[in-house]
């Protein structure tokens, strides 16, 4: 048994900013995660983080686009907290060393995007999270936090409705451990990856989240899922929504600049579930080019910009559609990119679970609601990363050692469920997974109806059936990646089924949720959050939204 | 069809297995490797996170070449003439005379140790990484301000924070060969960008310099530009070590 006061669990920007305050305050803190820290999705971020640094702008203008943008489902009170604290962590960020681009006066320069009233989004070229990452990371090297890389959590231990702390398999060499801890924070980030097309790292399968649902934790608003309206056509790696900050053109197969229809005023620079129906809605009727696709047009730009602001972009359809960005426009189709729904937790990261807090994307603080503005989650995750470190870091002070016994049982158990997967007669993971990420493409992706949404669930129930018989053939002991795909995706269907069950339920359209059989957003009715609760259905509640100043009004750009 | 032929190996047994992929269109390494332990073997590891060529996990030796699975297409590896290894372990049967090439070979990245198949063990590599203290020793109150910097100075830095620690010039590096404890091309540079940041303060600078300062540092190169041949992200090592030992002249 391994004993820390705090463990976090994921190595992304959330978990190591959570680490560096719990740190700071005197904890004995350790991180945990199942990839080296900066091979964390966070290091894909492209576009930049938000915050109200100019003179002319204000954390209220801000809060107003996000809410806005949210579609009136973001609670209100976080959104300000979010708001209010950008500037000191971003400006951290840059003292830490962040290497943010600048401005001619030599402070950090800002883009327009999509949703706000402001150029408010500070990058560092188009390479941002990677240098957030990196940077985070070296302070946690500085500080000597212990980090358990390629650790993967499998458990979260309950003991009385308290988190006592989680058991983790060793990818190295597949043993077992129990970790226990005073308090848990959850940073484990988005699922992605149970769509077919996604922008998310490969390893992006939302496990962490499934973790604290079958801990009996409620998952909040999961049928809000983000599409991006850019991702590169053929993999999905995405074109950064700062490629239309700086003044990129979609056009259609007859070079018509479609968003005209859609967004008048805003143009390529409406918020992001507007422009990815425009896409899909140009696609469907035989607009778009005959493989599926859009240009996003970049040429006008000239290569000096291109080269200075969206370098990563060049490389990338260079890289991996053949394609330079300086001479031809960019091939493009939305994808699955963000998950706004996730863990429940408050301000302070805390979930409704004693002793377990969760941050970054894999929580639902709910300051996104339908629809995320780009630049908010990167400033979620050091908002909020920070705020649950303070608080997990207060918690520990007055708690005493949870049991080690119930632990230790837990493990043990993990170990013959775990062993009774290996060999023998039965599926491979890898047949599962393609047809859950199919029926999530088809059927829950940009545009729902009952008819599909229908479909889904019941073939989200024969797979769940099919993945109980789960066999793993390679008995390896040493980084068992079949084993570790087997684990995971019994979590993905889990998901993929809460996933499924709220936008069946939610009869309306709103932000990302766009029903075709509903079309309008119902404020009467459903302007509440959707909790899930597991149970052989996952069990369905709905609470209230936290209004503050803002009323909800009709959105439009 | 693409053959891949595979080097194994498990505690101390090595040997390869060469698998048959359908290819796709624009298929990269990364996607055989996966089709290859989805179908046909699932004991077969290898690092992956992003595949878009920015995590640095999947670097490994394509055609005897280290580079990024994620970020090689099959029709560019399956094409490229490979020249004879010295070593005959295995045959491969690229010429310059075949028409239709078909054949890849993969092996684990040089210069670290091997864990199984094609993982090599990497922390080895971030301990020397670490070791040169790379971070900024920034006070605990800045004071709430910004630190204004030149957009000059920030792109001459963006060369060197652009390193995605993959290790790729680590293992095309012959001082990392010949010496297990040299300091290697990746920490060198990113030396070099804690040197260049005025975050870091006059004393923060002196300190790297020292640090670099010896036989397992910057006077360890050999000066023959490989790590910059091979970095997919365009970090230049050997100018960060070129411009060190102007400092120290
Ligand atoms: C391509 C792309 C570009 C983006 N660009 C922007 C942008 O420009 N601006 C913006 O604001 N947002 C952007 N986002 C969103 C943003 O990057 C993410 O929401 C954010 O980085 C999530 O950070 P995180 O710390 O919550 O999770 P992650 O960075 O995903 O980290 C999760 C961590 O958890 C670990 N982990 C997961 N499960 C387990 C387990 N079971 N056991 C152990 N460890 C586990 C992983 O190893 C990893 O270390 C982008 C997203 C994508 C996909
Ligand atoms: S310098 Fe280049 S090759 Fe070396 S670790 Fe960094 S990114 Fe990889
Ligand atoms: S998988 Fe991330 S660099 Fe290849």
């Amino acid at each position: 048994m391994i004993d820390h006061d705090i463990i976090v669990i994921g190595g992304g920007l959330a978990g190591l900013r959570a680490a560096i305050e719990a740190y700071k305050l005197g904890a004995d803190v350790a991180v945990i995660s199942k990839v080296y820290p900066v091979r964390s999705h966070s290091g894909a971020a492209q576009g930049g983080i938000n915050a109200s640094l100019g003179s002319d702008d204000s954390w209220e203008s801000h809060a107003f686009d996000t809410v806005k943008g949210s579609d009136y489902l973001a609670d209100q009170d976080t959104v300000e907290v979010l708001c209010k604290e950008a500037p000191e962590r971003v400006i951290e960020m840059e003292n830490w060393g962040c290497n943010f681009s600048r401005q001619k006066d030599g402070t950090i320069a800002q883009r327009p995007f999509g949703g706000a009233g402001f150029p408010r989004t500070c990058f560092a070229g188009d390479r941002t999270g990677h240098n957030l990452l990196h940077t985070l990371y070296e302070q946690v090297l500085r500080a000597g936090i212990k980090v358990y890389h390629e650790w993967l959590v499998i458990k979260l231990d309950v003991d009385n409705g308290r988190c006592t702390g989680l058991i983790a398999m060793n990818l190295a060499d597949s043993e077992i451990e129990a970790f226990r801890a005073k308090a848990t924070i959850l940073a484990t980030g988005g699922y992605g990856r149970i769509y077919q097309r996604s922008t998310n790292a490969i390893i992006n399968r939302g496990f962490g989240i499934s973790l604290a649902y079958n801990a009996g934790v409620p998952l909040e608003d999961m049928e809000f899922v983000q599409f991006h309206p850019t991702t590169l056509w053929g993999t999905n790696i995405l074109i950064t929504e700062g490629a239309r900050g700086e003044g990129g053109y979609l056009y259609n197969k007859d070079h018509e600049r479609f968003m005209e229809r859609y967004a008048k005023e805003a143009m390529e620079l409406a918020p992001r579930d507007i422009v990815a129906r425009a896409i899909q809605k140009e696609i469907d009727e035989g607009r778009g080019f005959p493989e599926g696709y859009v240009h996003l047009d970049l040429t006008h730009l000239g290569k000096q910009k291109i080269n200075e602001r969206l370098p990563g972009i060049r490389q990338i359809s260079i890289d991996f559609a053949g394609i330079d960005p300086v001479k031809e426009p960019i091939p493009v189709q939305p994808g699955q990119h963000y998950s706004m729904g996730g863990v429940t937790s408050d301000k302070d990261g805390r979930t409704p679970m004693q002793g377990l807090y969760a941050v970054g994307e894999c929580a639902c603080i709910s300051v996104h609601g339908a629809n995320r503005l780009g630049g908010n989650s990167l400033l979620d995750t050091v908002v909020f990363g920070r705020r649950a470190g303070i608080n997990a870091a207060e918690d520990v002070r007055s708690r005493l050692w949870p049991d080690e016994d119930g632990l230790l049982e837990a493990c043990r158990q993990e170990e013959i469920r775990i062993s009774g997967m290996i060999g023998g007669e039965g599926e491979n993971f890898a047949s599962i997974r393609d047809e859950l990420q199919l029926i999530m493409q088809e059927h829950v992706g940009v545009f729902r109806n009952k008819k599909g949404l229908e479909h889904a669930l019941d073939r989200i129930r024969k797979l769940k059936k099919r993945a109980s018989g789960l066999r793993v053939q390679s008995k390896a002991t040493v980084f068992n990646f079949e084993l570790m795909n087997a684990l995971e995706l019994q979590g993905m269907l889990e998901l993929g089924h809460v996933i499924v069950l709220g936008a069946l339920a939610r009869e309306e359209s709103r932000g990302a949720h766009y029903r075709t059989d509903h079309l309008e957003r119902d404020d009467e009715n459903w302007l509440k959050h959707t909790l899930a609760y597991k149970g052989d259905e996952p069990l369905l509640e709905y609470k209230e939204v936290n209004i503050g100043r803002f009323t909800p009004q009709r959105r439009e750009y | 069809m693409v053959k891949l032929t595979i080097r194994r190996q498990d505690e101390n047994a090595i040997w390869y297995d060469t698998f048959d992929v359908e290819e796709r269109p624009g298929m990269t390494v990364l996607e055989a490797l996966f089709r290859i332990q989805e179908k046909q073997d699932g004991s077969l590891c290898f690092r992956y996170s992003c595949r878009g060529a920015v995590c640095g996990s999947c670097a490994m030796l394509i055609n005897r070449k280290p580079g990024l699975a994620c970020r090689t297409q099959l029709s560019d590896a399956r094409t490229e003439v490979v020249s004879e290894s010295e070593k005959e372990d295995v045959l491969l049967k690229h010429s310059n005379k075949d028409e239709d090439k078909y054949e890849i070979l993969v092996e684990p990245l040089p210069n670290l140790k091997v864990i199984r198949d094609l993982i090599v063990d990497m922390d080895h590599f971030f301990r020397l990484v670490d070791s040169i203290e790379p971070w900024i020793a920034a006070p605990e109150d800045a004071g709430g301000q910004q630190t204004l910097m030149e957009p000059a100075l920030q792109m001459q830095i963006e060369k060197y924070t652009n390193c995605i620690l993959c290790a790729t010039c680590h293992g095309s590096c012959p001082a990392a060969e010949r010496d297990g404890e040299y300091l290697g091309p990746a920490a060198l540079a990113k030396a070099w960008r804690f040197f260049l940041d005025p975050r870091n303060g006059e004393e923060g600078a002196e300190k790297i310099v020292s640090g670099v300062d010896s036989e397992k540092g910057v006077w360890g190169c050999d000066v023959v530009y490989r790590c910059v041949a091979v970095c997919p992200k365009k970090v230049p090592p050997t100018s960060a070590i070129l411009k060190f030992r102007d400092e120290l002249k």
